[in-house]
């Protein structure tokens, strides 16, 4: 009974989410122009395509984030192996920390976490 | 059916929903608007259902004000705030001939503004069509390589709109400049101003201020001369200082409610405004001025502005604007009736944003300070009096026609946010700068 229950509900989820797109992408367009459909900037129409490139200065920060972000993810086998190895882990882990928290000094010198 | 009707009775209970144009002569009937609970003023016209157009509409406010108009889903609906005696004849009004008309106290306006926009939910009303003509500015034509209408990703005029132009940017790196023309319309500026901008990310590489929407074009009907204010009766007349203090201090806490309002701060918006209309009670004036002083105090203003600097030099006659940056400049000290109440004109709070608040705000203070101890005393008439804004008198243009000439120069650099809050510290009037004699019928 039980996958048949979770296959209802499935299908159900679907045809209710088919239901609202159909009937709310109707709500927006009803009485939308080509003059009301333009972003709106104070009153006048932009005379440029709004796709445009600029410097993302926080990229280096973010680019940090994830990479000590990834660094944590040692940190589930270790914690299997702590109990049994015991003193020599935790050095270990240890020493791992803080050749990355010297990465994170250097960057931090180097100004990647300033970006206004 | 009950259903329905019950959305109708839901959606009518709410605040109706405006986006405002201000007019011609609107400007301080706008403020007034944001402290109304009927009301819920929104800084788009896609979020609003109303266009409640304030004042007289000017030529140069037609366009946008139409943009705005379609800009709105439907049903909408268009109210006209006119002036006291009903309809303002020959103003470009006409372009919404289904307007529907409202006078009186921002109260009065918005319950009509109230009364008719639930009488458009329940369809007893019909809706605003479209005024703009329904033609794509240009077509999806789905040619070249990314269907973008033209020569590749970076290039071409995808719906007729040409890519970014690249330029150098404050890295080095040569990325695109976005050119944005912004306002007359956009709530986050002074009503009325128009800036065409360069910007790279939200970096306001440079920016122009463009026509002034209020200036008037022969063959435009004049509109009747507005009453002279309590400053500009000062330059011919005695007044008593009590009322002239108390007026600047209001001017000031309005400027205020708008700042907070710009900040996000819109309880506190509110109370401003409604503290500014009842200065004259000692309760409410007493109240106003421990608000200002916490204001101005708290880390607030140190915490939210940044930039906007500006050096004292060209700002003679600016008053607020003059003094945060160290000039001593202030007219009345040269009034015998303000030295003895001991008037010295307070100083140099900074030549930047957070100073030029901080200045305001102290300045207010000063006022009703001024206010209190003046008693029956009155101005000795000298031809030339400090405004809220700066000096005025003598045939002396108006400071905001200098003050709009400060904009472009202090947005530049700025992100967009302190730029917003760097033309808010400005305290801008478009519409008074469009009197100046120089700008008037070319």
């Amino acid at each position: 009974m039980a996958p048949f229950g979770a296959a209802a509900t499935v299908v159900v989820a679907m045809l209710v989410g088919a239901v609202c797109v159909r009937g709310l992408g109707g709500l927006g367009r009803e009485g939308s122009t080509a003059g009301g459909r333009v972003p709106f900037l104070g009153g006048w129409p932009p005379e440029a395509h709004a796709w445009s490139r600029y410097h993302a200065r926080y990229y280096p920060m973010a680019l940090l984030f994830l990479a000590f972000d990834m660094e944590m993810v040692f940190m589930y086998p270790w914690a299997v192996v702590f109990v049994e190895e015991g003193l020599v882990a935790l050095v270990e882990m240890l020493m791992f920390i803080v050749i990355l928290l010297l990465g994170v000094l250097y960057a931090w010198r180097e100004g990647a976490f300033r970006w206004a | 059916m009950g259903l329905n009707s019950l959305r109708i009775r839901l959606a009518g209970a709410a605040p109706a929903p405006v986006f405002v144009v201000c007019g011609l002569g609107g400007r301080e009937r706008v403020v007034d608007l944001y402290a109304e609970p009927g009301l819920q003023v929104y800084s788009t016209p896609r979020h609003a259902g109303v266009l409640l157009v304030v004042g007289r509409l000017t030529r140069g406010l037609v366009a946008p004000a139409l943009q705005a108009h379609d800009q709105m889903a439907s049903p909408r609906l268009v109210v006209r705030w006119t002036a006291a005696d009903g309809d303002d004849p020959g103003d470009h009004g006409d372009v919404f001939p289904n307007a529907v008309v409202a006078h009186g106290s921002a109260a009065e306006v918005a319950a009509a503004v109230a009364a008719a926009h639930r009488e458009l939910l329940a369809g007893d009303r019909p809706p605003s069509a479209a005024l703009l003509a329904d033609i794509e500015p240009a077509p999806w034509q789905g040619v070249g390589p990314y269907g973008t209408g033209g020569t590749g990703m970076t290039g071409g005029v995808p719906f007729g709109r040409p890519m970014a132009a690249r330029a150098a940017d404050r890295d080095d790196l040569e990325l695109d400049q976005l050119k944005l023309r912004l306002g007359p319309l956009l709530p986050s500026l002074p009503s009325g101003l128009v800036l065409d901008v360069a910007l790279q990310g939200d970096v306001v590489q440079s920016a122009a201020v463009g026509d002034n929407p209020y200036r008037l074009y022969a063959g435009d009907p004049v509109p009747a001369a507005p009453a002279p204010g309590l400053f500009e009766r000062a330059c011919h007349q005695p007044v008593r200082i009590a009322e002239l203090e108390r007026a600047r201090a209001r001017h000031h806490l309005r400027w205020a409610a708008g700042l907070a309002r710009l900040v996000g701060l819109e309880a506190l918006g509110v109370r401003l405004t409604t503290l500014s209309a009842r200065l004259a009670a000692s309760e409410e004036s007493a109240q106003a001025e421990r608000l200002l002083t916490r204001i101005g105090r708290s880390r607030w203003v140190a915490g939210t502005f940044a930039g906007g600097d500006l050096d004292d030099a060209g700002l003679a006659g600016l008053g607020p604007v003059a003094r945060a940056a160290g000039s001593e400049e202030d007219a009345r000290t040269h009034d015998p009736a303000y030295r003895a109440l001991g008037f010295e004109p307070v100083l140099g709070e900074g030549g930047d944003t957070p100073g030029r608040v901080r200045q305001r705000l102290a300045e207010a203070v000063q006022a009703l300070r001024l206010a209190t101890a003046a008693g029956d005393a009155t101005t000795t008439v000298s031809g030339v009096v400090e405004g809220p804004r700066g000096r005025l008198g003598r045939g002396a243009p108006p400071p905001s026609a200098a003050l709009v000439d400060l904009v472009a120069g202090v947005v530049e650099g700025l992100e967009w946010g302190d730029a917003v809050a760097a033309i808010a510290s400005l305290d801008l009037d478009v519409e008074e700068a469009a009197r100046h004699p120089q700008m008037a019928m070319p």
